[in-house]
């Protein structure tokens, strides 16, 4: 073998290694830059106005929360090369199947009405009117779908996302104190006031999602992941897991330095969007809508889908858009019926759009455990899962979120009694 | 009727009215049988194992569940292969409907009462049985009434349908019989709808040409998973079945060690075919062409032609076969017979006087519009390519072909299965 063959052979196995590790890790990067999508970005950017830096903590433990449950349902994709949906029908039967459908159905809804008013707000920096933008959007967005051309469209729209790097670059501008920073980041810290909870939800809510896990398991089993590149898989999950709340940390951080130290609470996006000023300084709305636009638009695509085609596979309806609308009917309704309604909500006079963004994860947080749940005893079923059931210490990690998240729910339907007491 | 979630959950009776415990699930065999019996009935009785009561010792299913004998005697039954538990493999998974031809889900299991046995006859796939199992039929079917509307039932006949599960081969194999009967593009997209698992079960279980027609009808995305799951020699032998236009489609789709292996492991002469389509852009003439076609040497008659035809394997291999073609020994183009005008004409008419010999042509690199274009303009069947330095013909570019561009099949219109 010649040096040059030799490069070459070389220089061509480096390339398939790239592709291979860019069509296994394609899932977690979009999963990741869908954690700062609107609500994302509205709810870090809420807390870290309102809360400073003693969000930080949280933040660290949601992600190894995400990276638990994310890495959770993308082996069980591996493993079954089946859909969530799939797999709780089989294994509960009928009626916890509807339950379950139920909740997803309504933490997605909530969660597609804060993408419509993520749209909303970005026009309206732009200032468009909500009343043009957001139906436009809606037929863009179903357009876009059924004619197949999301793939082309999702790159356009990934380019956008990553605009919310900006709060990476003007964290650095701000020279925040780090120090400070880090010690917040590992000092847990509690309020028992409503408002706080709300927060608290909210931040798991839309870093910890139901239809993230849905969307992981869905990927994952379509690729259809070989369970000896399994690994790969799990590092890219876990990368992405990271990748994705390491920025919104920044914006955290942004908005505690820009708006919290000048005890401005954001309650608008022309608020959420000084947080660039430092960088962009009169640019800094058309950076925040830009970023809220793409990512916005790529989660009201993903998302309403993501649930359409879940909900028809628990139950058995034809789904997938190469069946044609006649042999889809309940498929094509539903996902019509939810772009519809999302785009509604959002145009109903007056509506505050910033907090609907960041309450509706609050919902996704309350509703988070039931899919928990499921996922957990699943993924500790020897029938299902065979040998690759969960292990001990994830167990406990993952029970300890569900747990969690039960008992912080509770404490905000109880807390408010006990004060009017 | 009775189906399987009244009965589930259900108490247990004994010949003398005494509880035993509760049914679990239901076992029946004779599989291949139009309506499989049931042969037992799992019982449950809290802190015992479950075991089976033998049918024969089942008195009445419905209302209750009554023995008929005391509690006592009841015997155990060892399940043998070749039986079904209903509950536990059939109920709520994913099966074949044959006659509609697509994947549905089993939201209910219908019984009766044949002679002295208890029969499982029908899979409910409807709304009614998912509302049954909500335990909201009734007022369902009270409210449609109100409404004037009736809520169907849709229960398909055990006979057309065909589970699929990957842990039970036996299933597979009765359920493979049924599927490969299908045309391809109900295969593909019946392929297309399961799980990636039992999708790659069902594939294995196919035969070469089923397979090869159902792939030809698939997505390359699809194809491309397919063919990654088989063994490369089964491989190459789904390639060399496939028209070499799609075998090079796919191959070009594959990385290219894959396909080089893959090309080496088919036979010379199909694999010659496939290199040369390889060579041309993919939306091309030459890209799209098929190199089988049905071809005559100049100077025949018609009944001749047509003998030569019956024993030429290139006819043989020619799919449709609109037209016949005249090439002489430097497979140089004299002209072009339809099938139907060598059909009808007269035994002993020369195939030159019948046929026309200036055939609209295409060169390999002709873009694929301009063949669309072609033949929608002389409603041609099928194109020749003709090579435009030697004039040797090399294929032909059929209308389903050139028309993709203009109109799409629907898959392409349809997005990766992640959203």
């Amino acid at each position: 073998m010649t040096l040059k063959t030799l490069f070459k052979h070389r220089a061509g196995a480096a390339l398939r290694r790239l592709w291979f590790f860019l069509t296994i890790f394609g899932p977690g990067l979009i999963t990741a830059s869908a954690d700062n999508d609107a609500p994302g970005i509205a709810t870090y950017s809420m807390a870290g106005s309102t809360y400073g830096y003693s969000f930080l903590w949280l933040l660290v433990a949601v992600t190894l929360g995400e990276v638990i449950v994310q890495e959770m349902a993308a082996r069980m994709g591996a493993v079954t090369g089946k859909g969530t949906a799939d797999l709780v029908r089989e294994r509960f039967g009928v009626r916890v199947t509807t339950f379950a459908m139920l909740c997803l159905l309504l933490a997605n809804l909530g969660t597609t009405v804060a993408q419509f008013a993520g749209i909303a707000a970005a026009a309206e920096l732009f200032g468009i009117s909500r009343y043009v933008a957001v139906p436009l959007a809606a037929l863009l967005v179903g357009f876009v779908v059924l004619r197949g051309s999301y793939t082309h469209v999702e790159k356009v729209l990934l380019v956008l996302c990553l605009s919310a790097l900006s709060y990476v670059v003007s964290a650095f501008i701000l020279a925040p104190p780090w120090g400070e920073i880090l010690r917040q980041a590992v000092t847990p810290s509690f309020q028992s006031d409503p408002q706080y909870i709300l927060a608290v939800l909210a931040t798991i809510g839309t870093t910890i999602t139901p239809w993230g896990i849905v969307y992981m398991q869905a990927s994952v089993a379509d690729k259809g992941v070989e369970l000896k590149d399994y690994r790969y898989t799990r590092l890219d999950v876990m990368a992405g897991a990271t990748w994705g709340n390491v920025v919104s940390a920044f914006i955290l951080i942004c908005t505690a330095v820009t708006l919290y130290a000048h005890g401005m609470a954001v309650e608008t996006a022309e608020q959420a969007a000084q947080a660039l000023e430092p960088l962009a300084g009169a640019g800094a709305h058309y950076l925040f809508s830009t970023g809220l636009l793409g990512a916005s638009l790529l989660a009201a695509s993903v998302l309403p889908l993501s649930t359409t085609y879940a909900i028809c596979e628990a139950f058995g309806w034809e789904r997938g858009l190469d069946h044609r609308p006649r042999e889809a009917p309940v498929f094509y309704g539903l996902y019509a019926a939810i772009i519809a309604l999302s785009a509604l909500v959002v145009l109903i006079p007056k509506i505050p759009l910033f907090p609907i963004m960041w309450l509706s994860q609050s919902l996704n947080a309350i509703l988070l455990p039931v899919l928990l749940v499921l996922t957990l005893k699943l993924a500790n079923d020897r029938r299902v899962m065979g040998e690759w059931t969960n292990g001990r210490v994830q167990n406990a990690l993952a029970w300890g979120l569900t747990v969690m998240i039960g008992a912080i729910t509770a404490a905000l339907f109880v807390l408010p009694l006990t004060v009017a007491r | 009727m009775l189906y399987l979630s009244q009965l589930q959950g259900q108490k247990i009776w004994d010949a003398w009215s005494r509880p035993v415990g509760r049914c679990a699930d239901i076992l029946v065999g004779n599989l291949e049988q139009p309506f499989p019996t049931v042969v037992a009935l799992a019982l449950k009785d809290h802190g015992a194992p479950t075991r089976f009561i033998p049918a024969g010792q089942i008195s009445e299913l419905f209302p209750s569940i009554v023995l008929k004998v005391p509690k006592e005697d009841i015997e155990t039954y060892t399940p043998v292969e070749n039986e079904l538990p209903l509950g536990a493999r059939v109920m709520d998974r994913q099966i074949v409907d044959t006659e509609g031809r697509r994947v549905v889900r089993v939201n209910d299991l219908q019984f009766a009462r044949l002679k002295d046995r208890f029969c499982l006859t029908g899979v409910d796939v409807g709304g009614r049985g998912l509302l049954r199992r909500l335990g909201v039929e009734r007022p369902a079917v009270t409210i449609a009434r109100l409404l004037r509307r009736c809520l169907p039932e849709h229960v398909i006949p055990w006979e057309d349908v065909a589970p699929l599960q990957h842990e039970d081969p036996l299933r597979l194999r009765i359920s493979r019989d049924k599927i490969s009967q299908l045309p391809p593009a109900d295969i593909a997209a019946i392929m297309n709808d399961l799980d990636r698992r039992t999708g790659r079960a069902l594939l294995t279980q196919l035969d070469d040409e089923t397979l090869a027609d159902a792939l030809e009808e698939s997505p390359p995305e699809v194809q491309v998973a397919a063919l990654s799951q088989l063994s490369p020699e089964r491989a190459a032998d789904i390639l060399e079945e496939m028209g070499p236009d799609e075998a090079a489609d796919l191959l070009a789709d594959l990385p290219a060690e894959t396909s080089a292996r893959l090309l080496e492991l088919m036979e010379d002469e199909d694999a010659e075919d496939v290199q040369i389509l390889l060579g041309y852009p993919e939306d091309s003439a030459g890209g799209i062409m098929t190199t089988e076609f049905a071809w005559v040497p100049v100077g025949l008659r018609a009944a001749e032609a047509l003998d030569y035809l019956r024993r030429s394997p290139d006819a043989q291999d020619d799919e449709a076969m609109p037209y016949v073609y005249i090439l002489d020994e430097e497979q140089h183009l004299h002209g072009m017979v339809s099938l139907r005008d060598l059909v009808m004409a007269p035994p002993d008419r020369s195939l030159e006087e019948e046929a026309d010999d200036e055939p609209p042509t295409v060169e390999p690199l002709t873009p694929q519009e301009d063949v669309a274009y072609l033949v929608a303009k002389y409603d041609l069947l099928a194109v020749p390519v003709v090579d435009a330095e030697m004039g040797r013909m090399l294929g032909i570019v059929t209308v389903d072909d050139a028309i993709d561009i203009v109109l799409p099949t629907a898959w392409k219109k349809r997005l990766p299965r992640l959203y």
